[in-house]
């Protein structure tokens, strides 16, 4: 038989890519990242019924179906003008906090920590989870499957399907849970406190005791003053499933709130020749380019940008930690990007505290899950805080309830103009005079976009099992002079 | 005769919506037709990294079918693989999830019960850029071949000698 080794590299397209271009001197000109773009969704969702949306959301994502599942059946509430029951509500919420606790426990245990915990120069051979259980201990590792795994079942009970979640109707749930689950998720939700404690303690003792790290994280090439946004409740804390988007500048003073079905009159898109993607921006504020800043409408959204748009945490746990960060960090907002990490643990924390609290609540077993739609279906708008920021879904029906038209804003392209901003930073930051050949100085440029936990793409499990990431250095005359690749 | 104990699992990786992408899916969906249910398990799911685990713990066989490019290969081509092909990679992270060997390595060093035979079919693809619940004709054309192949490799490896 013909042996055959996978090499990434080969792939012609469908890999992300960070372009770096020199200048005569050596210095970094210029930085673009490129994220590969799934073409024909909204043709492929028109003349379907629109409640068959939850269901086909989110396939578009191996790696956030919870959230278009639920930024989906939130449309379809608006679109048939029907208002879920309190007890479908809190269910939604529920499955949506596991969500969040499994998606931010594989960030951050599998893709940041290692960078941290065996250093961002370290070889690249061991800068993963398995360096990571070896410095740390192998019970951290099992303490990470098992929590994930926890979240995990919550999601495929309530949810209905192991990974693509069913359960989301207009007007509710499918079914309720029956006491013996809540009393089961109660004790998943306990374990997942005390380990969303535990990550916290662990940034403690490993980063924030490190004062290199502490460096590393508030120096200027991880910062970026943007403005955020980010959903909150009606007190202006932070919440993952319902509430209003809040806009803070630089400076961190609100310019903006909003009901999310406004969301045109605030965010516009602009196009670059080079990309696939678009580049979002805050309308009022206008594009100015690639730049940060009071006078750029660039925005970021995900973990930090919750918390920095946010008044504070909705729990007692998490908001401790909160006022603990923004207080190591030198006060609100906080602009460097690597504390995208930090504030992805605190909100491990709080998403385990709220579903503890959401299991303890009388409501939560109540059969009353779903309100019948009535109205004449049209048009609506679900927003959701997907793990990696705000996820908008939009959708158009004719009287029958076949879409017409789709519009869905996803929040890796939210942060797409600041993702750009980001590495372009980090490469003049750290490539100086052509001397760029180490590959830990790569993946420094790497860590800048990292941050954003983004989702490149949906295509994750095509083999070799994860989306390339590719590094390409030009010199003055376009050539290339180096070509990393990120297996 | 066929052991009873032992416990097969097939998963079909990729998006169903995804053109090409889906392959491993449409080829789970016939083997489900094809396959007696004491044979094996048959999973669809578009899933990666860590999320294997899960999945595969308990099992004695995986056999896992997928989507590649190669950018040798025709379309439709049938790889048979097993995780040697995957060592170059096995410790490199990935922008968003550990890549199946990494994973894998972790769940053994955990003690856990993971299969001790993987099998991987993969098949060259020509699109997994386009929304479609169909794959492309040269890719399609071979879920029948591709059922065949594993259907054999389930009965030969569960037959006591």
């Amino acid at each position: 038989m013909k042996k055959i080794t996978i090499d990434p590299i080969t792939r012609l397209e469908g890999h992300g890519r960070i372009e770096i271009f020199l200048n005569d001197e050596g210095d970094v000109e210029n930085a673009y990242l490129q994220i590969p773009e799934l073409r024909g969704f909204e043709k492929f969702c028109e003349g379907r019924p629109v409640e068959e949306m939850p269901r086909i959301t989110p396939r578009i994502c191996g790696v956030c179906p919870g959230a278009h599942h639920m930024a989906s059946t939130k449309a379809t509430d608006a679109v048939y003008h029907v208002d879920p029951p309190p007890a479908a509500r809190k269910l939604r919420e529920l499955f949506y906090c596991a969500h969040m606790i499994h998606s931010h426990i594989a960030h951050f245990y599998a893709l940041a920590a290692p960078d941290f915990v065996l250093g961002p120069m370290s070889d690249p051979a061991e800068r993963n989870i398995l360096g990571l259980v070896s410095k740390v201990g192998l019970e951290v590792g099992g303490e990470v499957i098992k929590h994930r795994a926890y979240a995990q079942d919550i999601q495929a009970v309530i949810g209905g399907k192991a990974t693509h979640p069913v359960c989301g109707l207009p007007g509710g749930m499918s079914k309720p849970i029956t006491e013996e689950e809540r009393k089961d998720f109660e004790e998943k939700a306990k374990s997942e406190v005390e380990f969303g404690k535990f990550g916290l303690k662990l940034f403690d003792d490993l980063v924030l005791a490190n004062k290199e790290y502490l460096e590393l994280i508030t120096g200027d090439i991880y910062t970026m003053n943007s403005y955020y946004m980010g959903m909150v409740d009606d007190n202006n804390k932070v919440n993952f499933y319902d509430g209003n988007l809040r806009v803070v500048d630089p400076a961190g003073k609100e310019v903006a709130k909003f009901k999310p079905a406004d969301y045109l009159d605030h965010i516009a898109e602009h196009t670059e020749p080079w990309s696939y993607l678009k580049f979002p921006f805050l309308k009022k504020v206008g594009w100015k380019g690639m730049v940060d800043g009071n006078d750029s409408g660039v925005f970021r959204v995900n973990s930090l940008a919750r918390l920095n748009v946010a008044d504070g945490m909705a729990t007692p746990l998490a908001q401790a930690e909160y006022e603990k960060m923004f207080e190591t960090l030198g006060g609100k907002p906080v602009h460097a990007t690597l504390a995208f990490h930090w504030a992805r643990l605190i909100e491990i924390l709080y998403a385990a505290e709220r579903l503890l609290e959401l299991c303890r609540d009388d409501e939560i077993t109540s059969p009353e899950v779903r309100t019948i739609p009535t109205a004449t279906p049209d048009e609506g708008v679900g927003v959701i805080e997907a793990p990696r920021g705000v996820l908008i879904h939009h959708y158009q029906t004719d009287d029958r309830g076949i879409i017409e038209k789709v519009n869905l804003i996803v929040a890796t392209v939210m942060n797409n103009p600041a993702m750009n901003i980001s590495v372009r930073r980090a490469a003049r930051g750290l490539i100086k005079k052509g001397q760029v050949a180490s590959e830990g100085l790569l993946n420094m440029v790497e860590m800048a976009f990292r941050a954003y936990d983004p989702c490149m793409a949906c295509a994750t499990h095509t083999l070799p099992g994860q989306m390339p990431l590719e590094v390409i250095i030009y010199n003055c005359k376009r050539e290339v002079i180096e070509r990393f690749s990120r297996l | 005769m066929r052991d009873v104990n032992f416990k097969a699992l097939v998963l079909g990786l990729g998006n169903p919506i995804l053109s090409d992408d889906g392959i491993g899916c449409h080829v789970a969906a016939a083997l489900k037709e094809r396959l007696q249910e004491t044979e094996a398990d048959v999973l669809e799911a578009g899933i990666a990294g860590l999320d294997f685990l899960d999945l595969m713990t308990g099992y004695d066989k995986v056999i896992i079918i997928d989507a590649i490019q190669t950018g040798e290969g025709a379309p439709g081509q049938i790889y048979r693989l097993d995780l040697e092909a995957f060592n170059g990679t096995r410790h490199a992270a990935s922008p968003h999830d550990v890549n199946f060997a990494t994973a894998l390595e972790l769940g053994r060093r955990l003690g856990m019960p993971l299969p001790s035979h993987i099998d991987i079919f993969a098949i060259e693809v020509a699109d997994t850029s386009c929304f479609s619940e169909e794959c492309t004709p040269e890719v399609s054309e071979v879920i029948p071949l591709c059922v065949e192949m594993i259907v054999q490799e389930l009965r030969s490896s569960t037959l006591k000698t």
